[in-house]
Order: C-alpha cells, then sequence, then structure tokens
C-alpha cells in the first residue's frame, strides 16, 4: 500500500517535471535576443534577520520595478533572483556560489548585516564580481581590502556616531554632558558605535561613569537600567540593535531614571515598532544616527517612498532604503561603463561618487564609504532629522531630553 | 546593600515567571517523557494572541491569560492527538524531532501571520513600579509573578485534589503499574499534554507584557527553559520552581557584579555543571531505565 503511494507520487513528481521543464523553453523562445539582466542576491527572509531581510528584499524590488517601467538597465530588463539564505552563515555562501556558477546572473547584490556580508562578498571577491552590499559596516569587512566589495552606505560602524559627537562638541560647556553611561550589545554593528563614541567623548572630557557589554540573547534590562540609575550618567548612550533599545528604555521606566541625554544606534529608526514598543510620549528627545530619512530631499527619494507605500502600505524602512541605494548604486555603475564587465564597474565606482537617497556616496580603496550619517531626533512623535544642516528637517535640538511621560 | 537587595528582588520576581514558564515542559516530561521543544514557539503564539487581543479589543494582557489557557489548551490536545499519539511508540529522539519541525512552522506561520516584526503590548502599567522604601518592583512583573502563582497553585491543586491529577501523576511515576489499577494511559497522556500546553497561554501573555515578542525569540526562550528544568530535575515541578528562582536570581546577580555577558550564559553553564555533577537535577529522582523498560 505504502510503496504503491509512493509510486504514484513519484509518476507525479516527473510529470510536473516535465511540464515545468515545457515551460521554460516557451519562455525563452519568446524572449529573443535582449535578455534581461538577472540581478542575484541572497537575503535572510527567514530566521534572526528575517525583518530587516524582508525590507532589503522589498527595497530591490522597488528599485527593479522603477528601472524596469523606464526601460531598463543598458536597455535591458532587470530579473533579480533572491534566495534565502536563513540568517545562516554557511547557507549565505551556498547561496552566493549558486548564483554564480549555476544560475550564472550577471551581476550580483549584496545581503543583509556584517555577520552575513562577510562570508558573502568573500565569494564575490574570489570570482571577481562586483559586491555591493546594503547593510554591513563592520570594521572587518573593510580589513581585507577586498577589491570588489562596497557598502552602500554614508560610514562604516565605528563613524556612525561622529556627527552626534560633533554635535556635542559644539555646544555650550555648560550644556555638554559631564559624565556619560555605555551599555552596548555586543553587535559587529552595534558596539563599534559605542566604542568609537567613549573614546572620542572621553578625549572631550566626558567622564565615563559606566560602561557593558551585554549578549544578543539578554531580554532583563532591569538589572542594567539599575545598576545605570546609581551611576547617574547625563548623557545614556547605547548600542542598541532593537529589542535591547526597547528593554532599556522600558527598565528605565520601570526604575525611574531618566538621563539628560539619550541615544541609541539603530533601534529608535524602526518608527513605529519604537514608538509602540516605549510609548509614543516617552520618544520625545531620544537621539540616532541613520543612514536615511523618508524626509530628506535627495533625488528619486520622494518616488521611492511613494512607490513603497503603493506597494506595501507603509513607510519604507530604512533597510529597505538601503537596498534600494545599493541597487542604484550599481545601477550607476552600469550606466556609466556601458557594459557589465565586473573589472570595470569595480574601477569606475573606486573613482566616482554616486548620487542615491541617502546622499552621495564615494568610497575608498577598501570599499569603505567615506561620507557622514544624518543624525536624528524623535520630536514630538516624529522622526526628525538634526544634521546635517542642508537636509535637516527641523531647526530646533531638543536638550535636555524631558523627563518620561508615564512614570 | 540596598542595592544588593534590590537585584534580588528584581531576580526572584523574574524567577517567578520563568517558573510558570517551565512547569508545563517539566511536567510532559515527567509524565510522557517528551522533551516539547515547541513549548518556546507555543509560548510566543500566545505572546502574539495577546498582542491580537490587547491591540483588537483592548483587553488587558494579564487578564487575555483566561482566554488564552484555554485556547492554547485546545491546541495542545489537538498537537497531541494529530501527531504526538502517533509516535508514542518511537524513541525519544523522534519526538524532539517532530517537536522541533513543530516549533519551526509555528514559527513560519507566525512569522506570516502577525510579519517578523517585534511587537510589544503595552498596557498603562507596563513602565510603571511599585515603590516599597528605597525598593522598586515594577509592576508588570509583580502582576506577572501573581499570575504565574495563581496558575502554578492551580496546577499544584489539579495534580493533587482531582482524580485527573492523581491519574496524571500515577502515569508519570509508573506507567504500567497505573494502567494495571485502570488508568487510561492514552487519555491521560492527551490531558497532561495539553495541561502542559496550556501553560504556555498564561506565559505567553505575561511575557507579552515583560519583553518584546518576534516570531524567532522562541529559540531563546526554549534554551532558557530546558535550563531551568535541567537545573529542577527533568519532570519535577517543585524542582522547576527553585531551578526557575535560583537561576532569575543567578542572572541579575551576574548581571550586576560579574558582567552582563555572563549573565545569559548562566543558563547554558548550568545545564553542563547540572549533568556533570547531579544528571537528576536539584529535585528529579534518579530512575532505573533499566528495571522500568
Amino acid at each position: 500500500m505504502a510503496r504503491g503511494r509512493w509510486k504514484v507520487a513519484a509518476a507525479l513528481t516527473a510529470m510536473v517535471l516535465v511540464v515545468a521543464g515545457c515551460g521554460g523553453d516557451d519562455d525563452q523562445g519568446g524572449a529573443q535576443s535582449k535578455e534581461p539582466i538577472v540581478i542575484g542576491a541572497s537575503l535572510p527572509l527567514t530566521g534572526d534577520f528575517s525583518q530587516p531581510g524582508g525590507a532589503a528584499k522589498n527595497g530591490y524590488e522597488i528599485w527593479r520595478d522603477m528601472v524596469n517601467q523606464q526601460g531598463g538597465l543598458l536597455g535591458r530588463q532587470v530579473q533579480l533572483t533572491i534566495l534565502d539564505d536563513a540568517s545562516d552563515q554557511n547557507t549565505v555562501v551556498a547561496d552566493y556560489n549558486r548564483l554564480i556558477t549555476r544560475d550564472k546572473v550577471d551581476l550580483l547584490l549584496g545581503t543583509f548585516s556584517s555577520l552575513l556580508n562577510l562570508p558573502a562578498s568573500a565569494v564575490a571577491e574570489r570570482n571577481r564580481m562586483v559586491y555591493v552590499e546594503p547593510a554591513g559596516g563592520a570594521p572587518a569587512m573593510f580589513e581585507r581590502k577586498f577589491h570588489y566589495l562596497f557598502f552602500a552606505q554614508q560610514a562604516t560602524a565605528p563613524h556612525q556616531a561622529d556627527v552626534f559627537v560633533d554635535w556635542i562638541n559644539s555646544l555650550p560647556a555648560d550644556q555638554r554632558p559631564k559624565t556619560a553611561a555605555y551599555p552596548t550589545q555586543d553587535d559587529p554593528f552595534a558596539r563599534p558605535v559605542i566604542d568609537t563614541m567613549q573614546k572620542a567623548l572621553e578625549q572631550a572630557g566626558v567622564r565615563t561613569v559606566y560602561s557593558t557589554v551585554y549578549p544578543p540573547e539578554t531580554t532583563n534590562f532591569d538589572t542594567i537600567a539599575n545598576a545605570v540609575k546609581a551611576r547617574n550618567p547625563d548623557l545614556l548612550a547605547q548600542g542598541a540593535v532593537f529589542e535591547d533599545g526597547v528593554g532599556l528604555v522600558r527598565s528605565l521606566l520601570k526604575v525611574g531614571f531618566s538621563p539628560k541625554m539619550l541615544f541609541q544606534t539603530s533601534a529608535p529608526s524602526n518608527s513605529d515598532q519604537y514608538a509602540e514598543g516605549i510609548g509614543e510620549a516617552n520618544t520625545e528627545g531620544v537621539f540616532y544616527t541613520v543612514s536615511w530619512s523618508p524626509e530628506a530631499t535627495y533625488p528619486l527619494n520622494k518616488e521611492f517612498v511613494q512607490r513603497y507605500q503603493q506597494k506595501f502600505n507603509r513607510i519604507p524602512e530604512e533597510d529597505a532604503a538601503d537596498a534600494f541605494a545599493a541597487a542604484q548604486v550599481l545601477q550607476a555603475a552600469v550606466a556609466a561603463v556601458g557594459e557589465i564587465d565586473q573589472g570595470k564597474l569595480a574601477d569606475w565606482l573606486h573613482a566616482n561618487q554616486v548620487d542615491t537617497i541617502l546622499g552621495p556616496l564615494r568610497w575608498d580603496a577598501t570599499g569603505a564609504p567615506q561620507s557622514d550619517f544624518l543624525l536624528a531626533q524623535w520630536q514630538n512623535g516624529q522622526s526628525e532629522i538634526v544634521l546635517p544642516q542642508n537636509v535637516a528637517t527641523t531647526d530646533s535640538v531638543v536638550n535636555p531630553k524631558p523627563d518620561w511621560k508615564s512614570s | 546593600m540596598t542595592h544588593a537587595v534590590q537585584t534580588i528582588l528584581l531576580g526572584l520576581l523574574t524567577g517567578g515567571v520563568y517558573a510558570l514558564l517551565a512547569a508545563g515542559l517539566t511536567l510532559v516530561f515527567g509524565v510522557m517523557n517528551i522533551i516539547n521543544v515547541a513549548q518556546g514557539a507555543l509560548l510566543v503564539l500566545s505572546a502574539l494572541l495577546t498582542f491580537e487581543l490587547w491591540r483588537r479589543f483592548g483587553l488587558d494582557p494579564i487578564a487575555a491569560a483566561a482566554l488564552t489557557t484555554p485556547f492554547m489548551f485546545a491546541v495542545g490536545w489537538a498537537i497531541y492527538r494529530l501527531f504526538v499519539a502517533r509516535i508514542r511508540d518511537a524513541p525519544v529522539s523522534m519526538t524532539v524531532l517532530l517537536m522541533f519541525a513543530l516549533a519551526i512552522t509555528i514559527e513560519g506561520a507566525m512569522g506570516l501571520t502577525w510579519k517578523n516584526v517585534f511587537r510589544s503590548v503595552t498596557p498603562s502599567y507596563f513602565s510603571q513600579s511599585f515603590h516599597l522604601g528605597p525598593f522598586f518592583l515594577p509592576k508588570a512583573q509583580v502582576f506577572g509573578c501573581l499570575a504565574a502563582l495563581v496558575v502554578l497553585g492551580g496546577l499544584y491543586l489539579l495534580l493533587t485534589r482531582t482524580w485527573a491529577g492523581r491519574a496524571i501523576r500515577a502515569a508519570s511515576e509508573n506507567p504500567q503499574g497505573s494502567q494495571l489499577v485502570g488508568v487510561n494511559f492514552r487519555s491521560v497522556a492527551a490531558l497532561t499534554f495539553a495541561v502542559g500546553v496550556a501553560t504556555t497561554g498564561a506565559g505567553g501573555s505575561i511575557l507579552s507584557v515583560l519583553y518584546t515578542i518576534f516570531p524567532a525569540s522562541h529559540y531563546l526562550w526554549i534554551s532558557r527553559l530546558l535550563g531551568i528544568v535541567v537545573l529542577g530535575g527533568m519532570g519535577s515541578l517543585p524542582g522547576a520552581v527553585v531551578g526557575a528562582l535560583i537561576l532569575g536570581v543567578a542572572e541579575t546577580l551576574t548581571a550586576t557584579y560579574i558582567s552582563t555577558r555572563w549573565a545569559t550564559v548562566m543558563f547554558y553553564l548550568v545545564i553542563l555543571a547540572v549533568l556533570l555533577v547531579r544528571p537528576q537535577g536539584l529535585m528529579g529522582s534518579r530512575l532505573r531505565r533499566d528495571v522500568a523498560a
């Protein structure tokens, strides 16, 4: 009986394969001379990074739709092949190998997070293929001095808060923080931001009263909040990925401690989820740096936001915008070089500046970007860009941060 | 000194909630010899259901436990009837695989339903605290801990004061013997499994107020719960409570006085240490499997 079922299943599978094979032939017959340009990427669509991974996929797809509507790239339609690496380092390597050797894609786009981009970019480098990645600014990415790697944000992780440090140093002496606490998640993206900030602020005379590194699986922040309260710092700067950023603020509310200045690396940029997590009234005055803002006036940004809202019915996530920008970088290089020659594309990107929805981007010899992040702040339940001035959405800065509203 | 007492208080409150979360896991293991690694996923499912009830109807998340608990009981019953009952006679490793597959399936379904975003339930008291002299007790933790005590008390009464509970304990202590005196092992097993899963109802509802919830966060919870259950003794309900309190306090003390980096590692160190030094845990009984089998 069971064996009979297997036979039926096998026969059905065979039929499906034959039918699918026929379908493939038909498609190729219709495509004629101008085949689409196939761009391959692997994204963490499931697992730990599924949230940003899904957003990045949306960003790539919006870019593809916009490019195809305007006649494609080099007159050819653009087609995306996106695989799911399940947030796993081994899978992402297998995926990029498959894209290059089996699917023989024309171009590559990067994956999400330094964790995954580290091994994936090595596959691309070995195969001499340009690898523009939307999120992965850990220093280790660029210490390898890869030639084909480009990080499509404004700055590497250690320099993402430079704009905040500069702002503090620009304040009159009596408004600057005297003491600071630095809890950070042990994350290749968050920790370098805080480490660099701590060093820079110590040099500027801000005394460190507390610093700690906690692992990603930390859920209970009551103890850290309790310790921070005991030290009573003026500035609290946290290397917060997301959950931990919300968790620490919730615990600060519970212990009843509100710092005069609060900076968190990326948690506050997840606008709706952040406001939902800590209560909208409590977001007032929280600083963060960000690669992108829906309000920024850079070319194409408005169209991107509109398109995204039409298709997904919400404001794009920063991760979606970063992915869009990464694709823009690749597009600019291909358009300028006029052909798909990986070596020439890499040379062009090393020598030129590219306008993206994140602003103008340029790279050094290792693929590390050389611009500045945006300094943002929550004001009246909205995220506003405070610096740099040419794209700021407000003139005012909330300082000091008001007390928590619901404690 | 105040700081130390405060730290221990926070640890005890956290431990109280952990106790509830671990109770179902240890119960199912004690009676059925099944390590339900899907317990974490079911916990997150209940938390997301609570989120939905709170968002749509403004239902208080801890009160929502009154709805999620019977619902998760039904889910547990269905899981037992549909899947677990079929491989009752297979080796333990098969049930672990089955439950793991179930956990991943639930995670995927939750990702589709609630999207892969962090969800938070924020009733008015989520950020408030009771103040007792120099100490503060976060309201959400206190309510959560009280609810956990109520559920654990109920579970204790169920096991010790009802015939169904006696049957469950009999089946757990001696499966063959209980069958001889007329306990229907199959229906007791289904009941136990359903009760074990039902604890995730209240557990998830409480969890939703304390932490942000994400479909993939179940891995973290199941590994923590396994640490508690191993420390207390696989299958021992009082052991789970003691283990949870010890680990709750150990976690906060480590985070405060040693390093936050070591706080989460405590759970895994405990698993290792217990298995090396006292494999039956604090309150578990050492079974003569050779004779029992």
